[in-house]
């Protein structure tokens, strides 16, 4: 009789089996990481590969400080771990304890140590980073003699300006004797006395641009007194060199431009100090004559003369006002008149004797105006329009009106 | 420091140009005499003479370190 068993059963059982496995307990495995998936819970999910096949992985969030990297698809590692039965999947898969590079990730993790070392050094600290002058005269350059870099270098500070002296290092920059290479060109450079001094090289692998994550290399870099641009690779490449430097620049051509002043925007500087000068001071004149001018003016106004003169002007201006002021006085009379006749003509009274009135007049040729004036018998006279007639009185009496 | 002291003897580019920026912003203030201003003008005439003197005309051919320290041409 053969027995029956829950799935439940048998996967507890064959869990027991690898629990009690030492060496799956603690295993090491090679291989590339695949479908990696960083869960929001912290643990990191993966697949790890290799020509002939898979195997699944984990890393718990607890676990997360054995991994000292960005996992990524692709990269080539070492998983330490154990290896255990997920019941519920019915599946084995890799518990990981720590994650290393191989191969360049190996070397990726010396970089990373040296880089965590150097810094709690303090060698990174931007206090012992020097200013680079802006004006040098010397520039140092510590690279390979052939290749783009040092012609990069070369063209741009020359470009900018041809009056800078160049002085190269030939330095191996790859391989075993790079890193001493280096450290004697920036000797050497020491000795020279440059204002200022590129390091670097052109870009490559991880490998090629080694030397420049040497501690001696860096240690050279950090000692020197001369202010020490990095140009190392692309702008991608980050080495220990380039966190020592004074200054890092992305590729060679950039460190060049930064070494090395241009030559046109100095002279243009120069020339604007100069107009600039030139400008205020002649300004400043400009200003002085005119409140001078301003001066004179005000003087000359208040001057002896000027006040005759003044005067001279008010008079003629009164003068001027006075007769005005007669011419119309003057006017306003001639007008009246010219009234008064036109009133008087109307007036007149040879304009009533022109209407059939009369006046008398007695022998002397006084005018009558009351019969008081005559006496019975008086001789008189009547004025007429053409001429006079004479009578005598013959009666009067007295009308009242 | 070999470098230092050769600074405090000759002013540098960028020392004659701060002191140049000086001048030029004494003489845009208004307190300033005529007297003094001509002074100024003279003062950083003189700076910007020395600057000129201090950069080096010359062009240089790049010069390489051999292997005994010495200079080659490149």
């Amino acid at each position: 009789m053969r027995n029956v068993y829950t799935v439940a059963q048998v996967n507890a059982y064959i869990k027991n089996m690898f629990t009690q496995d030492y060496m799956l307990q603690s295993v090491m495995v090679r291989g590339e990481v695949s479908n990696c998936k960083y869960h929001s819970s912290g643990h990191i999910y993966f697949t790890l590969k290799d020509a002939k096949g898979t195997i699944a992985c984990v890393m718990f969030a607890s676990n997360r400080k054995g991994l000292g990297f960005q996992l990524a698809e692709g990269q080539q590692v070492v998983v330490d771990g154990s290896i255990d039965v997920y019941e519920r999947d019915g599946k084995y898969q890799l518990y990981a304890r720590e994650i290393t590079r191989d191969g360049a990730g190996a070397l990726y993790e010396r970089y990373e140590r040296l880089k965590r070392e150097l810094e709690e050094r303090g060698m990174f600290a931007p206090e012992y980073k020097r200013p680079i002058p802006k004006y040098s005269k010397t520039l140092g350059v510590v690279t390979a003699a052939t290749g783009a870099a040092v012609r990069d270098i070369i063209n741009i500070a020359r470009r900018r300006n041809p009056y800078v002296q160049i002085i190269l290092y030939p330095a191996i920059v790859q391989g075993e004797a790079a890193a001493p290479s280096i450290v004697n060109g920036i000797r050497a450079m020491e000795r020279i006395g440059v204002d200022v001094l590129i390091v670097g090289r052109g870009g490559g692998s991880i490998e090629d641009l080694w030397a420049f994550n040497e501690e001696i290399v860096a240690q050279a870099v950090f000692d020197c007194p001369i202010p020490v641009i990095s140009a190392v690779g692309h702008e991608t490449d980050f080495t220990i060199t380039d966190f020592v430097a004074d200054l890092r620049a992305p590729t060679p051509s950039a460190a060049a431009e930064l070494a090395v002043c241009d030559w046109k925007q100095l002279q243009e500087k120069m020339a604007g100090y100069a107009s600039d000068l030139q400008g205020l001071c002649l300004h400043r004149i400009e200003r002085q004559r005119g409140r001078a001018e301003q001066l004179a003016t005000r003087l000359r106004y208040l001057s002896p003369v000027n006040v005759i003169r003044t005067k001279k002007t008010q008079a003629l201006l009164l003068e001027e006002h006075l007769q005005n002021a007669m011419e119309k006085c003057l006017d306003t009379s001639r007008h009246r008149l010219a009234l008064y006749v036109e009133k008087l003509k109307g007036l007149s009274p040879l304009d009533k004797l022109n209407q059939g009135y009369a006046y008398a007049a007695d022998s002397t040729g006084a005018t009558l105006t009351s019969v008081d004036q005559v006496s019975v018998g008086d001789s008189f006279s009547v004025c007429l329009r053409d001429g006079r007639i004479s009578g005598k009185v013959t009666g009067r009496e007295h009308q009242n009106r | 420091m070999k470098k230092t002291t050769q600074q405090d003897e000759e002013l540098s580019l960028e020392q004659a140009f701060e002191q140049i920026e000086e001048v030029i912003s004494h003489l845009e203030s208004e307190e300033i005499t005529l007297e003094q201003s001509f002074q100024e003008y003279n003062k950083g005439m003189q700076l910007l003479k020395r600057c000129n003197e201090t950069i080096d005309k010359v062009e240089k051919k790049v010069l390489f370190i051999n292997e005994n320290g010495g200079l080659n041409e490149f």
